[in-house]
């Protein structure tokens, strides 16, 4: 980490906490004259319904958003201390979103279970915990491999939970504006609530401060001085976990303080972890309380529906981005991915013809069986058909482009976790045309196309820009779009808790549904599948080379920088087109290429080629499951992928030990 | 060429007459996408074939209750095509919220879009226009007039029924959770059914197009002496926590005991919404 300046923190930390504070009188004194402040404080007099506001409304959502922002400032610098991991936060290891499902499933299924809020959404993000680090531990909990896994976690509970939303739209409308963090209160009851807890992890936090400082060290340094590594961490992550899943379970999810405050608390010039200890939580509570008292004091008619922690996400997003080239990162560089060369036990080869036998017959089951109104039936009814045919293009030319560029951005990267979804180029064009539904709703299908594209261009351009500064450092691609999925994240939920008839269209597009695929539009997508695979045969050379490091390829001619770029645009190309179809929610650009591997397809042209048959086969099933396992409700396309897909990565898991 | 334009206006005239004539279909196999327009077709005595979102209707709306024949059409943004193209209806009824589908549906069956809530405009007008539209495409002319005429009446005598009463002003919310609400305004269906009946709304400010705004409880407070009418479903966060929510029960309207729990209303609808309003209205307030 580069640390510009050599002020003190306390200089800069007291500068924030001062603003902060200065703006919240001045969102006070417009609510009550100040000369009845203390009444209002101590004994607000019960008629007045200024001093009835400020006492049960602002002064209580000024201390939740004080300690909310602590806590989370906290539990980030814990996790950043015990991994060892600069990216490391509640938000971004994937604690949140798993708090944040186990609530949501607790409203609809378990409503009692809410009375201990704070425990479902515990055992969530727990959970959650478990799987980033079991999905990490592979390689060997390298920062980048956890927030990579953290990632993937976040995108497969947020595509649960959008699920649960689509379906159930107007009960769980509350859930848009809790999951995007709205901190409005009513009364003292969530303060007491954090209160106790937090004050309980502050003393256990105060209790680890000298082994926790000795971290510092490297392991073994640590080690000889008598220290048990691996429960250190465990009973730190486990009390990060707690108090990210108190914060969660009241107030909802706050994007990027936990990330943000200990950062800043660093750059400002903490250095020692007592320091660090005392201004993390001073930072993040005056950063939340500022954001808060922002969105009251200046959003005006929405100052009511801008939920405070999509505004945290928000401009924490860019943060991140603008931390990315300033990060030192022990990448632990994944080994080549040639790991273990096995011999191939069906001969690859043979298997592609059976795969494409597979697809073809997958392909006419489902365009030919389906419900109706009588059940299940068996029908070439022209009528029928052509509303399946566009669907059924639409989901194979889309699947085959993810399984392509996931294919590619694994051999680019070396890492097998790399993905279309992940590197954000999916989020870029659905921000594009989240824009575009909400200024023109009916906008026709066209103008969707270009403003989805021009997103995932924007996208892929501050991707190249980064790119060429950090020489193509594939690790640093991948934060990019880590940075750029949390945007959108932000910017969806933003969007989603305005609670405006126009979310429904944009929810049921991110959720990747092929309804409103047009026949033309599902040749096209076939026939950009069949030519963009042409297309990145040619290059199987430098993918067999590309992920043996840096020196090998260079030193059998392969031109480093011109193969990445141009490997970088084909896959871009193929992700904006097949989000555009599918909506940016699949995993079927993480899954097929690996699918490919295990399988035996090592050979960068065999794993292209079974890549992109497999995630032609894993969409059009998702498809098909889509639109008849709850008929006549139907499940998007995209949105089914995404779960296949996470019961594939998790039963992966189980299977490795 | 005179003689040449007589004769081709000849030929028309039997056309130009035939246009003037009610010639259009009476439509009876009938797919309503949205609720308003579905729950107006029960009332004027067509029950549709199918609707869009069937079981989020009988939890929001509830009335006039859905007959078991009609089929469900799953979300009402995405009607399912397949089952639709099965059902072979002879109309489909959409509004603008769901013009998005149009292009689709139109392969199966003619479309047509009708709006009760349109900006700058009193949606129980529109509900009416659109009570006389669809009587008119089914042949039921006569009992849209009825639903009209009835709703008419009704709306007379809950207001001579209050007549020389003052009665406070009314919020009129459903809750969102704990700390939000939907509160209906000046263009939503249950204002100008207030209006017709001589009371008022005590929210006051913006809506939009649709007649609501989101607005946290405190915010309900600015109109002390009002009244205050929310309506079921009630979401479970809601419900547990209000009852220990200060904030709440130093309301005005809480303290004063003017809170009035309603059933479900569809406020979004058309005349048999505002005439379900209507009913609930009058059992809420006292009669004396």
């Amino acid at each position: 980490m580069t640390n510009p300046s050599a002020a003190s923190p306390r200089r800069w930390g007291l500068a924030i906490c001062l603003l902060s504070l200065a703006m919240a009188l001045w969102v006070l004194q417009r609510q009550l004259p100040l000369a009845t402040l203390p009444a209002a404080i101590w004994q607000p007099d019960l008629s007045d319904l200024a001093q009835l506001k400020v006492h049960y409304s602002w002064l209580p959502r000024f201390c939740v958003a004080l300690l909310c922002g602590a806590a989370l400032g906290l539990a980030g610098l814990l996790m950043q201390q015990v991994l060892r991991n600069p990216l490391a936060s509640p938000t971004t290891l994937g604690v949140a979103s798993g708090a944040q499902l186990s609530l949501a499933l607790a409203t609809l299924y378990a409503p009692g279970l809410l009375i201990a809020g704070e425990w479902v959404a515990l055992a969530g993000g727990g959970l959650a915990t478990l799987l980033v680090f079991a999905l990490a531990r592979r390689r060997g909990l390298s920062p980048l491999s956890l927030i990579l896994a953290g990632l993937v976690i976040s995108l497969l509970l947020g595509a649960l939970n959008v699920m649960l939303m689509l379906l159930q739209p107007m009960g769980l409308s509350a859930m848009f504006i809790w999951s995007a963090g709205s901190l409005s209160q009513n009364n003292w009851d969530a303060v007491l609530f954090l209160l106790p807890r937090l004050g309980l992890a502050l003393v256990l936090i105060t209790l680890l401060v000298r082994p926790l400082s000795l971290l510092e060290l490297d392991d073994s340094g640590a080690r000889s001085l008598g220290l048990s590594l691996d429960r250190l961490r465990v009973v730190a992550l486990a009390l990060a976990v707690f108090m990210t899943a108190c914060v969660v379970s009241s107030v909802g999810v706050i994007g990027f303080i936990g990330l943000a405050a200990p950062t800043i608390a660093r750059l400002m010039g903490a250095r020692t972890l007592r320091q660090r200890l005392v201004w993390t939580p001073l930072l993040g509570a005056a950063l939340l309380l500022l954001t808060d008292q922002l969105v009251q004091g200046f959003a005006g008619r929405l100052s009511e529906l801008l939920p405070t922690g999509g505004v945290t996400a928000l401009l924490g997003a860019p943060l991140l981005l603008w931390l990315i080239p300033r990060l030192r990162l022990s990448t632990g560089r994944p080994q080549p991915s040639t790991q273990r060369t096995v011999s191939q036990p069906l001969g690859g080869h043979r298997l592609l013809p059976l795969m494409l036998l597979g697809l073809l017959l997958l392909a006419v089951v489902a365009l030919l069986l389906g419900q109706g109104p009588q059940g299940w039936n068996w029908s070439l009814n022209p009528e029928l058909l052509q509303w399946r045919l566009p669907r059924l293009l639409a989901a194979l030319g889309a699947g085959l482009l993810l399984g392509l560029a996931g294919c590619l951005l694994q051999r680019l990267t070396g890492n097998p976790m790399a993905s279309p979804e992940l590197m954000g180029i999916s989020a870029g064009a659905a921000l594009g045309l989240m824009l575009t539904l909400f200024v023109w709703i009916g906008a026709p299908f066209w103008v969707r196309l270009i403003m989805g594209f021009a997103g995932a261009l924007l996208v892929l351009l501050v991707i190249v820009g980064f790119a060429r500064r950090q020489a193509y450092a594939p690790e640093r691609l991948l934060l990019v779009g880590i940075a750029i999925s949390a945007l959108f994240d932000a910017v969806k939920m933003l969007v989603l808790s305005l609670n405006d008839p126009r979310g429904q269209s944009v929810l049921s597009w991110l959720s990747g549904s092929t309804y409103f695929v047009e026949l033309p539009t599902g040749i096209m997508a076939l026939l950009a599948g069949v030519i963009l695979l042409l297309a990145s045969l040619p290059l199987s050379r430098w993918l067999t080379l590309l992920p043996l490091g840096e020196s090998t390829p260079r030193s059998l001619g392969v031109p480093m920088r011109g193969a990445r770029l141009s490997i970088m645009l084909l896959a871009a190309l193929m992700t904006a087109i097949a989000t555009l179809l599918v909506g940016p929610l699949s995993f079927v650009g993480l899954m097929a290429p690996h699918m490919a591997r295990v399988l035996g397809l090592q050979q960068a042209r065999a794993q292209l080629l079974g890549s992109a048959l497999l995630g032609a086969l894993l969409m059009v099933l998702a498809d098909w499951l889509g639109r008849n396992l709850m008929f006549p409700e139907q499940i998007p396309a995209g949105l089914l992928a995404a779960l296949l897909g996470g019961g594939y990565l998790i039963w992966g898991l189980s299977r490795r030990r | 060429m005179r003689r040449l334009g007589l004769a081709l206006l000849l030929a028309l005239l039997p056309h130009l007459a035939l246009a003037d004539a009610p010639g259009e279909p009476r439509y009876s196999r009938i797919a309503a996408i949205d609720w308003g327009l579905a729950e107006t077709l029960l009332g004027i005595g067509v029950t549709p074939i199918a609707v869009g979102g069937l079981e989020n209707y009988r939890r929001w709306v509830g009335e006039p209750v859905m007959p078991d024949s009609v089929q469900d059409l799953g979300l009402r943004t995405e009607p399912n095509l397949e089952l639709l193209t099965q059902l072979k209806p002879d109309l489909i009824l959409i509004t603008p919220q769901f013009e998005a589908a149009r292009p689709w549906l139109e392969k199966i069956a003619p479309v047509k879009s009708m709006a009760i809530y349109r900006p700058d405009s009193n949606p129980l007008l529109t509900a009416t226009e659109v009570t006389r539209e669809l009587g008119r495409l089914t042949g039921h002319e006569a009992e849209a007039e009825r639903l009209i005429s009835d709703l008419d009446q009704h709306i007379a005598a809950v207001r001579a029924q209050l007549a020389g009463r003052t009665l406070p002003p009314f919020y009129l919310v459903s809750f969102i959770d704990d700390r939000h609400v939907r509160v209906f305004g000046d263009s939503s269906l249950f204002n100008a059914v207030l209006e017709r009946v001589g009371l008022s709304n005590a929210w006051t400010g913006e809506d939009n197009y649709w007649g609501f705004n989101q607005a946290g409880i405190e915010q309900l407070a600015e109109t002390p002496d009002a009244a205050l009418i929310y309506f079921a479903p009630m979401p479970l966060s809601a419900e547990q926590t209000l009852a220990r929510s200060m904030l709440w029960q130093n309301m005005p309207f809480v303290r004063a005991q003017r809170v009035h729990a309603f059933p479900p209303a569809w406020q979004f609808g058309g005349l048999m919404s505002a005439d379900h309003f209507l009913r609930l209205l009058q059992e809420a307030l006292p009669h004396d």
